[in-house]
């Protein structure tokens, strides 16, 4: 059973590095470390407090936020889903991932305190 | 159908006769005799001679010194002036023996005043002094010169000057129309609250207006249109001024006063009753003044009382009594019908005159009696019961003679009767107070001793139930019974007996201070909200650097990846935009320290704007690059 699992994991991570073009990998390289972040800011509030809780809020969201902003521009710039987004250029997604943030940061640095 | 009119009809005037009004102000003796006092003043020219004299002889009082009067009027007579004419004709006309000379001339000029282009006051005082002299004058003319003057002057003072003139025309004179303005004139009139009907121009309109009005009414014999309640809404208005600005406004007063008391249409009636409305057993006649507004006895009237009953039940205890007429005052012996004590509500008529307005009165009298206390009994009861009570019998008003002991075993009791003295009927008065006097200390209880169904009065006292009102303190109490009620006349204060109570736990009676009311309070510290429990400063630094090391881990990831910059275009909108985008970022750390969220969408709207448009202006280009790369 692990086996199986092992080499499941094994075959996408091959995969993976193969066939994913560069401009995608930068943005998981990204989203990784936006969920690291997060899953730090959450460990903290476990383990010291939710004092004050407005900041963890804030920082937390703001990880959560960019990491589906994130998220959606990586599915925008996807070659492989043109198809679907026929209307939405890679700048234009790029765009709206801007805007997106500053809208994010806006209330981000408001709830923060 | 002409049952359901009748009966409508009935219904209505039963109606109306509930509601009726009476006078609530009118002019009582000493108010006539202050009236009378300020006509009475010593005059100084004509107009004032006039309003002293026709004022007094209208409250029916003649001048004392007639011929000096007289005399007077005639050296201040201005033969060459209407007004002067007026003043001396109409003063000379009210004192007996007193002639004015009249010449050729003096005719000519009155006559001559009555025309269209005098005003209606010169009217009034041409026509009066022709009329009081005994001069003949044209009514006609005079009526068609009023009708002109009325429709070119509009005002209330023109028009009762106008009805004035026009009581002073023969009979025989078309004086329709100038009659129909007194509904016109009534119709005027401000209503105040229902209680006052009066003129705008004040009460010396108003009172002129009455005057005029039954003047031209008695005149022309026909009643002028006032009701019932109008006629009372003027009495409260002329009449609630008791003392008065000037001469012609009590000149005014007076000769309202006299017009509703004399005319042939309206006699206002003026019931009062002689002192308090209460009877007792003492005083067992309710007296009532009936009387006009002049304070003038109504000899011929008859008083009767249609129905007396107490203000709770609607039982008639009287009905149909008749008063009897005693030396100008209407009495009832009402005693004699034998009530209890308490309120009654009286109904009044006056008969005996058709012209009598407001004859239905209700009044509230009260009957009072003496109380007597039976049976008052103290007794000191165990609470076990296992003794019998000790029940002593004491008699009004004396004391006990043996002073009653209770402790906490005990409990002090007394009972006691209240009847009215001469009918022995029993009474609950309002006030039945028991009142425990600590003599050494003056610290006093008061307790309610209240019936039971059978009317008998009981108080108890437990000591140990009540040790907090007394604040434990034992010794001895007098005890007082205090009974008081309106209908009582002789309210009790009664010290009964003298009674030692015991109490346990006793405070020491030396520490006794008043209670503490109204010394200062113990101050209150504000509490500040604490601040929060915060974490070391070392944690806190620790997972700071923890937090921000994923970013290294990510610029690690992409040198690794080979991302670079190495399609950076140096053109002007690139680097306007990562200017603008830099300086977004950096707005986000000023509105974080500095700023407030109004202040920061104003630099963001700037900055923003010029961001998009060269990030538009780059994408476009990038894209551009892309499409003719492919």
């Amino acid at each position: 059973m692990s086996n199986s699992v092992i080499s499941v994991i094994s075959r996408f991570l091959e995969e993976y590095a193969s066939s994913t073009p560069n401009k995608l990998k930068v943005i998981d390289a990204y989203l990784l470390y936006i969920m690291m972040t997060g899953a730090l800011q959450f460990l903290y509030c476990l383990l010291v407090g939710t004092f004050p809780f407005n900041s963890f809020l804030s920082g937390f969201i703001s990880c959560v936020g960019s990491f589906i902003l994130a998220v959606c521009l990586r599915i925008q710039i996807n070659p492989q889903n043109k198809g679907e987004f026929l209307s939405i250029s890679p700048e234009r997604a790029f765009a709206d991932f801007q805007f997106a943030h500053t809208v994010l940061h806006l209330v981000v640095i408001n709830f923060i305190g | 159908m002409a049952h359901l009119c009748l009966f409508s009809l009935l219904v209505l005037s039963m109606v109306l006769k509930t509601q009726a009004l009476t006078p609530t102000h009118h002019l009582t003796t000493t108010d006539v005799a202050r009236l009378q006092a300020v006509l009475s003043q010593p005059f100084t020219d004509l107009k004032s001679a006039y309003y002293s004299v026709v004022g007094l002889s209208k409250l029916g009082i003649l001048v004392a010194d007639a011929d000096e009067t007289c005399q007077f009027i005639k050296s201040n007579l201005d033969p060459s002036s209407v007004e002067s004419l007026f003043y001396a004709a109409e003063a000379s006309q009210a004192l007996s023996g007193c002639e004015i000379p009249v010449s050729n001339d003096t005719r000519d000029l009155l006559l001559a005043t009555v025309s269209e282009d005098s005003t209606a006051s010169q009217i009034h005082q041409s026509v009066s002094a022709l009329s009081s002299l005994g001069l003949p004058l044209a009514s006609q003319e005079v009526v068609s010169a009023l009708k002109a003057r009325i429709s070119k002057e509009d005002n209330v003072l023109t028009i009762i000057l106008a009805l004035q003139t026009a009581s002073r025309l023969s009979q025989q004179a078309e004086l329709g129309d100038i009659l129909e303005e007194i509904e016109d004139l009534a119709a005027r009139l401000d209503d105040l609250s229902g209680v006052y009907l009066q003129f705008e121009e004040g009460l010396e309109a108003t009172a002129l207006f009455v005057s005029a009005a039954y003047a031209l009414s008695d005149h022309v014999d026909m009643e002028p249109p006032l009701k019932e309640d109008q006629v009372i809404q003027l009495v409260n208005s002329i009449f609630s001024k008791k003392s008065w600005d000037s001469l012609s406004e009590a000149f005014s007063v007076a000769s309202a006063a006299e017009s509703l008391s004399n005319n042939r249409f309206h006699v206002p009636v003026i019931v009062s009753a002689q002192g308090p409305a209460a009877i007792s057993h003492s005083q067992p006649f309710l007296r009532l003044q009936v009387t006009d507004v002049l304070c003038q006895p109504l000899s011929s009237a008859s008083v009767l009382v249609e129905s007396a009953s107490t203000s709770t039940s609607k039982s008639a205890i009287l009905s149909q009594a008749p008063f009897t007429l005693r030396e100008e005052v209407f009495e009832l012996n009402f005693m004699a019908s034998q009530p209890a004590s308490g309120y009654y509500q009286f109904s009044v008529a006056i008969a005996g005159d058709s012209r009598f307005v407001a004859n239905h009165v209700e009044l509230k009298v009260k009957v009072s009696t003496r109380v007597a206390i039976n049976n008052m009994d103290l007794s000191v009861v165990d609470k076990d019961q296992s003794i019998g009570p000790k029940t002593t019998r004491v008699e009004y008003p004396t004391k006990a003679k043996a002073s009653f002991m209770a402790d906490s075993h005990q409990n002090f009791a007394m009972t006691f009767q209240l009847v009215d003295e001469t009918t022995g009927v029993e009474l609950t008065p309002h006030q039945t107070f028991v009142r425990l006097h600590n003599q050494k200390t003056g610290q006093e209880v008061v307790f309610v001793a209240e019936p039971d169904s059978k009317n008998l009065y009981k108080f108890e006292l437990d000591t140990t139930e009540r040790k907090t009102e007394f604040d434990s303190i034992s010794g001895t109490y007098a005890l007082y019974l205090m009974m008081g009620d309106a209908t009582l006349e002789n309210p009790i204060l009664w010290n009964v007996a003298d009674v030692v109570l015991k109490f346990l736990d006793e405070e020491t009676p030396s520490t006794i201070q008043a209670k503490t009311l109204y010394t200062p309070k113990p101050e209150i510290q504000h509490l500040f909200r604490e601040p929060e429990k915060k974490p070391p400063t070392v944690v806190s630094n620790a997972f700071t650097a923890l937090v921000l090391s994923p970013f290294l881990l990510l610029l690690i990831l992409w040198f690794k990846l080979g991302a670079n910059i190495s399609n950076f275009t140096l053109s002007p909108c690139t680097i306007l935009f990562h200017i603008g985008h830099a300086a977004m970022l950096g707005l986000m750390y000023v509105y974080w320290t500095h700023l407030n969220m109004f202040q920061t969408m104003k630099y963001l709207a700037i900055i923003g704007s010029l961001t998009f448009l060269a990030g538009n202006r780059m994408l476009a280009q990038k894209a551009v690059k892309r499409l003719e790369g492919k």
